[in-house]
């Protein structure tokens, strides 16, 4: 087909024990393709092998035909002229992608000019007109630093559409943002192939696939597993493979196991206060988690969800308002992070993080094979640091670490965020069993809403707005 | 990529060398091979003068010749290395210590503490650091304390700042957070938290520290205001040499040679390869 916008014809990544089979795909106009995969199933390399921006030992192999030309895929270098103009890429994170030092309208501007060739005063009037065009006319002249994720998004889609590029690859566009922000930019995207564009989406998030519509492929360790149009394979996946994936979608997980009676509150809070900024987070918010309990925490970000959190963990001081942690646990308030890599030193094998925890509480070293196991950690990870192991083996040693010191409060602070559905399914559900095994109550903050409303006993909401809203749910409530 | 970025067989600590880095150490490493080799092997003797063999041409008796006095220069710069290494040495560690305690001190703490210290080091910076060691020079001439304590007190506050910077951004981060609640006490988080993240830092400056410590000391001795002599020291014996410097220029040349390089090895030492 010559009217094809981006076609892929055996496409393989091969080098530093990756191997990507090959993939093939073409693009009209109009057509979207959605690559859905777990971390680590070399979706992104794709992108990049597209692109020509593979990293340094990774080399890809196959045909290509961008716009109507034809590129070998080995040649890195061939498409760097089209950046911009007839590719263009949204970055993963794109707070990271744009200049801190710069303002906003500045950047959109730049690719106007340097890569769309106007002058200055027509680039600027275009910046403005984009910016104005996706509801920012007012955030043109702040600094990334001060947009939120969903308008540091916007600003990158402006900045990198700039050039006109017909064929638009996003890389996770939806990582890290709240779910109404997710949806905006996924109406964002959809943008492209209603201008009679082709759009390439890398991403984890089966919503976003649903939402976007066209074509799915999904992939596993650089295979693809099964592909077809997304009606089809995401509601009636074939491949044992996806049916897991769907499976993984936090409205069809199995409700866990109902909390027994209540017992007295671990923890108890009650006209707590916090202005951050000068801004109201929340007032007279009062709550109490009994042993085994989990408590939702949902609201958009920057609301304050991570800050209650940390105010009951006594991290953080309230303005106002009393807390009341159960006697008797110096150690019982443990905390899970949102990026788990971050919450461990990176220069460090396990085994000596583990031997650290056993040796200062002089805790029982018998207790950890059954707990591994558990968890499902295997012996051999302990002889490796924080960076080699995945995100979810990480937050599970995380787990690990914490459930050694016998916690009765445990505050996990989007503790799945940056794990694909079928990790975040799995170690939620460990989350929940255990925590209900060893009466420990825990808070769990997530962006979900569908998530929390599933395995949470009790949610608190929390507000943009100054006025605080709670709402406790039945537990059985489906 | 985390599996491109580390390999299992890394040791701690032992950082991997850039190809510069490597040439730097290389260097570093045969001078003072030649410092602590030559007074082991043969008996020259630094300070033993022979009037009647004055700036003779290098021979198999003297493998770098002799200076004015009839000394022999091969003892005679192998003496000035080791001092000048060793009170490089001396000062970097003087300066390290104190500059990285009171870093992680301030850093860590804030508020009152860090004020103070933060203006106590700006006090330091503010007094011009080579005048600062020819003050107390001219208090105590000809001596070595005078020296070190002169260069160890304008070389600590870049130690301090450096390692204040880091540590503030550091004591927020979920690691140290996380280890905290999980009960264990400041030395840990030091050990296993701070000091890695520091010492790539720490350690390159304390090659830099170490070079300019070193240029230092032979610009004072070269200014005639550092050791005295019959001392051996680099820029004593440019100095002494410069007469001569038409008959013997071999003579001159050696010392600044010899300066030259323990400079570059130590700065090829602290730098990294731009990404």
């Amino acid at each position: 087909m010559s009217t094809d916008l981006l076609q892929a014809r055996d496409l393989t990544i091969r080098g530093e024990g990756v191997t990507i089979a090959p993939f093939s795909c073409s693009l009209g106009p109009g057509d979207r393709l959605t690559l859905l995969g777990e971390t680590g199933s070399g979706k992104s390399l794709i992108a990049q092998a597209i692109m020509g921006t593979l990293p340094k030992g990774l080399c890809a192999q196959g045909r290509l035909v961008i716009d109507g030309e034809a590129f070998d895929a080995a040649d890195s270098t061939s498409r760097r002229a089209l950046w911009g103009r007839r590719l263009a890429l949204l970055p993963q994170e794109p707070w990271h992608a744009l200049d801190p030092t710069m303002r906003a309208v500045s950047q959109v501007a730049e690719s106007h000019r340097h890569v769309a060739g106007r002058d200055r005063r027509a680039a600027f009037q275009a910046a403005w007109s984009d910016l104005t065009e996706l509801g920012l006319a007012e955030a043109g002249s702040k600094l990334p630093g001060e947009l939120s994720g969903g308008m540091a998004q916007r600003v990158a889609f402006a900045a990198a559409s700039a050039g006109g590029a017909p064929i638009v690859i996003a890389d996770e566009p939806t990582k890290g943002l709240d779910a109404p922000r997710r949806d905006a930019v996924v109406e964002l995207l959809a943008r492209t192939p209603e201008a009679a564009g082709a759009l390439l989406t890398i991403t984890h998030d089966i919503d976003v696939a649903r939402r976007l519509g066209g074509e799915v492929v999904i992939l596993r360790q650089g295979q693809v597993v099964e592909r077809g149009p997304a009606q089809q394979v995401l509601t009636d996946p074939q491949s044992e493979y996806g049916q897991r994936l769907l499976a993984a979608e936090p409205s069809r997980w199995p409700l866990p196991k109902p909390l027994g009676e209540r017992q007295a509150p671990v923890i108890s809070a009650s006209g707590l206060a916090k202005t951050r900024g000068g801004r109201e987070l929340f007032r007279d918010l009062s709550l109490t988690i009994v042993p085994g309990e989990i408590v939702g925490v949902v609201g958009p970000s920057g609301c304050g969800k991570s800050t209650l959190g940390d105010m009951l963990l006594g991290v953080t001081r309230a303005d106002n308002g009393e807390i009341d942690r159960a006697q008797g646990h110096t150690l019982g308030f443990q905390k899970l992070y949102q990026d788990p890599p971050a919450a461990f030193s990176p220069h460090w094998r396990l085994s000596r993080l583990l031997d650290d925890l056993v040796r200062r509480h002089r805790l029982d070293r018998a207790a950890i094979p059954p707990l591994m196991a558990r968890l499902g950690l295997d012996e051999n990870l302990l002889g490796r640091r924080p960076g080699e192991i995945s995100g979810g083996e990480l937050q599970r040693f995380a787990i690990l670490r914490v459930l050694l010191l016998e916690p009765c409060f445990l505050f996990a602070d989007e503790p799945t965020s940056r794990l694909d559905p079928i990790t975040q399914r799995q170690t939620l559900e460990l989350l929940v069993e255990l925590a209900r095994e060893r009466h420990c109550g825990v808070m769990l903050v997530s962006h979900d809403p569908a998530l929390i409303e599933r395995i949470c006993d009790k949610r608190i909401s929390l507000e943009a707005t100054p006025s605080v809203a709670k709402r406790e749910l039945d537990p059985v409530m489906a | 990529m985390n599996t491109l970025a580390m390999t299992p067989a890394r040791r701690w600590m032992l950082p991997a060398l850039s190809g510069r880095q490597r040439l730097g150490a290389a260097l570093l490493v045969l001078l003072l091979a030649f410092a602590w080799l030559v007074p082991w092997l043969s008996d020259a003797d630094p300070a033993r003068q022979q009037l009647t063999r004055i700036l003779q041409l290098p021979s198999l008796a003297e493998p770098l010749g002799t200076d004015h006095l009839g000394r022999s220069l091969l003892a005679r710069l192998a003496s000035a290395v080791q001092l000048s290494f060793g009170m490089a040495l001396l000062s970097v560690v003087s300066a390290a210590v104190p500059g990285l305690v009171l870093g992680v001190i301030a850093g860590w703490r804030g508020g009152w503490l860090d004020r103070v210290l933060g203006s106590l080091a700006d006090a330091c910076l503010a007094l011009p650091g080579l005048l600062l060691v020819l003050l107390l020079v001219a208090i105590a001439p000809g001596n070595f304390w005078a020296l070190y304590v002169g260069i160890s007190l304008v070389l600590w506050i870049e130690y301090f700042r450096v390692v204040r910077a880091r540590t503030r951004i550091l004591v927020t981060t979920p690691q140290l957070e996380a280890s905290r609640l999980l009960g264990f006490g400041p030395l840990y988080l030091f050990r296993r938290h701070l000091w890695p993240e520091l010492a790539p830092q720490v350690l390159t400056l304390a090659a830099f520290g170490a070079a300019s410590a070193i240029l230092a000391m032979a610009a004072l001795g070269f200014v005639s205001v550092g050791l005295r002599p019959p001392t051996a020291e680099l820029g004593l014996m440019m100095i002494e040499l410069l007469p001569y410097y038409h008959e013997a220029p071999w003579a001159m040349a050696q010392p600044i040679v010899v300066l030259f390089v323990l400079v570059l090895s130590l700065n090829l030492l602290a730098g990294r390869d731009p990404r």
